[in-house]
This record gives structure tokens, C-alpha cells and sequence, in this order.
């Protein structure tokens, strides 16, 4: 069985997040061409809708950004 | 002399002007944005919390859902959703109230409804939602407000969400024999004892976004949440198998209180010309003692200006809750016990593709096709657990012209509200 502990790809991926706000620069409006693409929005697609359903209900953790994390059918 | 001939010029092109501006007919374009979307899901594993951790969990789920977003203009949005899932269940027979056959089916209906608009001269966005779900032993009634803004740029965006549950967990509501609530139900053995008496769970989200655009090539979200619940927490109908004991056992017994702190950061990368990068990774910590993170890649490549192939790899990893035991494992002096291997410790790993095409092309006066999805996911959990996963999505747009009435601008905004 793969196992990948997470926990270990968490520190360097904060470390990585804290750089990128850090060189955060202005985007004109006519700079948005990437950051228009459908597939660049942040928060879930339109697609990943059902999957999030299942894992509220077959994971402990839920939330985050996506799908609802309490509340409604799924015994969560 | 050049002067009058200067002012003639002028004063003919400013009429000519006016004339061509009385033939434009100033108009306001509503769009419509519909969604139809089909989920199908099935698993199998062995560790079923309806028999106390032990027995199939073979069940299969349809799911057809729809959801229409009408943009009435640049400030008023109502969004519409609804949908049903049918569930085929093998231990779902284990709760029922009637004799049931080999393999039940049950339903789930759900709908809401979103209504959004744009505070005047300001890049914030207020919404309040609501709706229902229902089940044969559910009954959950949201309702919710946020409140967004955007810089003017639309670099930076926030969204603050408050949302309530109210949920009923009495059997009835939709069942054929009933259409009433009667009761909460526990497994049949079980019945000759009230375990509860209180059948509500109250849930508050509070939950928080913020968007930030890094350069013009990256984006990057945070998604801080808080979850405080309240009331029955346990699902009556699972039941738990003691150490020792063959004869006595219980129904799933869960504290009445429950917070939740999902934290969430997200970071979409445009690489190259046709490469999308997009990183997830969330916290989780509640009050049951699991902490859990999610790791979940997934890159989009662009094939062609319309169509695309997204792969995605998805790693989870739980610690148990505080009050989980395996069959036959809890102690009878136990305050709070669970055999549900969903709170139980575990790994999964979901692989999966997703294809897009885009066409955005016009089918009929006013309508456009805009893309068709088809997503397949294979998911593994470290107990045995196995579900594949897919889902189709199917985008269609709608857009009308209305004549513009005194109070809009050109750019369809009210000022008149």
C-alpha cells in the first residue's frame, strides 16, 4: 500500500504559499487573460461537486472551501 | 472666419452625433446559465456502521441534479437548484421499519434557491439562500447570508458566509407509508428502548474566502471555517457491538456538541500556453479528536482551444475520533462509542481524469452550448473501502435582450433601486 505522509509536504508547501503572497504584484484588468481561464477560479469546479459530496460522507473531515461541512442528509 | 467654419464642423458632427446615437436602442442583456449535472457512485467494502463495523457496505448512488443561475443584470442574481439521489443500499434493509427486500432503494431530494445582489456603487455582493433536503429519515432546512467584495482591479476578493442548518432526524418524511414524521428509528432489536430524546441537530458554518492573484499567471485562495453543531449527533440506526457481550449491544451514542475547523489554502498556476496547475491542500481538526489533511493535484491541459484532458491525484489522512472501536472492541463503561469506520483512522487516495470540451458555440437563437464534462475517479480507502466515481456536466447558456427603461445605465445597472 502507497503511503504518503502529508504531514511532511505541509511545511514546505506553507514555506512556498508565504513566498508567493510575498511577491504579490498589481494585474491590470488587460493582464487577466490566465486568470480568467475557467479552469484558473478559485474554489471547486462545477464538476468536482459530486465528488465532494461523497467525501463529506465517506471522510471525518470536511469543509475547507468546498462543499458543506455540516447539515443535511450524509450524517455529517 | 476659420473660426465659423471650425464651429460649423463642430456643431454638424455634434448632431450628427445625436442622430446616431437616437438609433441605438439602449438595452440590457439578461443571461441564464444552466447546469445539468449526472453523478453515479458505487462502492463496496466490509466495515458497515448500520451492523457495528462489520458486514457490506455495497451501495450505488444516481444522482441527477440541475442548477439555474439567472443574471438578471450586472447586479441581481437568483440561482435555482434541485435535485434527487436514488441510493440502492444492502445494509440500508437493516433500518427500516417494514419488511424490506434484498436491496433497498431510498432518496434523497434536495433544492435551493440563491438570491445575490450588488450594493450600489460598490464592488460588494450581498446573498441570502435557503432550501431544503429531505430523506425517508431526514429532514434539513438551510438558510443562509454572505457577503463578498472585490477590488476595483478584481485582483482581491472576500467572501464572509454564514449558514444555518436545522436539521429533523425523525423517519417518515418521505416514506410511502407515512409522509410524516413518527419517530427516530433504531435498529430492530434495538426498538424497545427510547436511546434519544431528542431528534434536532443544529449546525452554524461559518465560513470565510479570500482570493488573491499573485501575478497575472497565479491565483491563490484561503478558505478559513468554522463549524459549531448542537443537538443529535449520533445516526440512531448504527449500532455498536461490545467487548465480551453477545447479547447486549447499543446504538451509536455521540456527544451533543461538535466543532469543526476546516482551513484551506488553494494555488492555481497557468503554466505555459496550455497547462494549468491546480494545488489543494486543507487542515481539519473537530471535537471528536480527528485531524485530517488533503493534498489534491490537479492539471488541466489544454488539447485544443476546446477541448481539454484534466488528470488529478487526491491523498487524505485521518486520525480516528476519540470514541471510535472496531466490532466487538468497545468497553460497556464507555460514556460516547462509534463502530463508524468513516471516524475511524485511515488513509485514501482518489485517482481520476476529467475531459472537457468547450465549444461555446450558439445552438439555437439565444441559447449557446458551452461545454460538456465527463469526470471518472477511482477512490481507495486504507480499510478496504473502494468507490469509483463519475459524473457528467453539461453547460448551456441562455441570453436576452431587453429594452432599457429609464433608471438603468448602459451597463444594465439600476440606479434606481
Amino acid at each position: 500500500m502507497l503511503t504518503i505522509d502529508i504531514r511532511r509536504l505541509c511545511v514546505p508547501a506553507i514555506v512556498a504559499i508565504a513566498c508567493c503572497l510575498h511577491s504579490c504584484t498589481p494585474v491590470k484588468p488587460y493582464q487577466r487573460a490566465y486568470l480568467n481561464d475557467a479552469a484558473m477560479r478559485p474554489g471547486s469546479t462545477g464538476i468536482e461537486k459530486f465528488d465532494i459530496n461523497v467525501h463529506t460522507i465517506r471522510e471525518g473531515a470536511s469543509g475547507g472551501g468546498n462543499g458543506k461541512v455540516s447539515g443535511g442528509c450524509g450524517c455529517n | 472666419m476659420k473660426n465659423r467654419y471650425f464651429t460649423l464642423a463642430l456643431l454638424t458632427s455634434i448632431l450628427h452625433a445625436h442622430g446616431q446615437d437616437s438609433a441605438y436602442r439602449r438595452q440590457r442583456i439578461s443571461r441564464t446559465d444552466i447546469e445539468v449535472l449526472f453523478g453515479y457512485y458505487t462502492q463496496d467494502g466490509n466495515h458497515s456502521a448500520i451492523t457495528g463495523g462489520t458486514g457490506t457496505e455495497k451501495l450505488r448512488v444516481y444522482s441527477p441534479e440541475f442548477t439555474i443561475t439567472h443574471y438578471r443584470d450586472s447586479s441581481h442574481t437568483l440561482t435555482l437548484n434541485g435535485g434527487v439521489d436514488i441510493i440502492s443500499s444492502a445494509s440500508l434493509d437493516n433500518i427500516d421499519f417494514l419488511v424490506s427486500s434484498a436491496s433497498r432503494l431510498s432518496a434523497r431530494t434536495h433544492g435551493s434557491a440563491a438570491y445575490s445582489w450588488k450594493l450600489r456603487r460598490s464592488n460588494t455582493h450581498v446573498t441570502v439562500q435557503s432550501g431544503f433536503s429531505v430523506e425517508s429519515a431526514y429532514l434539513s432546512l438551510p438558510l443562509g447570508v454572505s457577503i463578498g467584495h472585490s477590488n476595483p482591479s478584481g485582483s482581491q476578493e472576500w467572501k464572509a458566509s454564514l449558514e444555518c442548518f436545522f436539521d429533523d432526524l425523525r423517519y417518515g418524511w418521505i416514506s410511502k407509508e407515512y409522509f410524516r414524521p413518527v419517530g427516530l428509528i433504531y435498529p430492530a432489536e434495538l426498538r424497545d428502548t427510547n436511546w434519544f430524546p431528542n431528534y434536532r441537530r443544529n449546525s452554524y458554518n461559518f465560513s470565510f474566502s479570500f482570493y488573491q492573484a499573485v501575478n497575472s499567471r497565479m491565483q491563490m485562495a484561503f478558505f478559513p471555517e468554522f463549524v459549531y453543531q448542537k443537538g443529535l449527533l449520533s445516526t440512531p440506526y448504527h449500532r455498536v457491538f461490545f467487548n465480551g457481550s453477545r447479547l447486549t449491544d447499543r446504538v451509536e451514542k455521540l456527544p451533543a456538541e461538535r466543532w469543526k475547523l476546516p482551513l484551506a489554502v488553494q494555488l492555481n498556476i497557468f503554466a505555459g500556453t496550455r497547462t494549468i496547475i491546480r494545488w489543494y491542500y486543507r487542515f481539519y481538526h473537530d471535537e471528536l479528536g480527528i485531524t485530517a489533511h488533503t493534498l489534491q493535484l490537479e492539471v488541466p491541459v489544454k488539447i485544443h482551444t476546446e477541448f481539454s484532458v484534466a488528470p488529478l491525484v487526491r491523498f487524505y489522512t485521518q486520525t480516528a475520533a476519540r470514541y471510535f472501536a472496531p466490532y466487538h472492541q468497545h468497553e460497556l463503561n464507555e460514556s460516547f462509542y462509534t463502530s463508524d469506520y468513516d471516524l475511524s483512522r485511515f488513509d485514501s487516495y482518489k485517482a481520476g481524469l476529467t475531459l472537457r470540451y468547450a465549444p461555446q458555440r450558439p445552438m439555437s437563437p439565444g441559447y449557446t452550448f458551452n461545454a460538456l464534462s465527463l469526470r471518472y475517479a477511482w477512490y481507495k480507502r486504507s480499510d478496504g473501502l473502494a468507490a469509483h466515481i463519475l459524473t457528467l456536466l453539461l453547460e448551456l447558456e441562455h441570453t436576452r435582450n431587453h429594452p432599457l427603461h429609464e433608471g438603468f445605465d448602459q451597463k444594465g445597472i439600476n440606479h434606481s433601486d
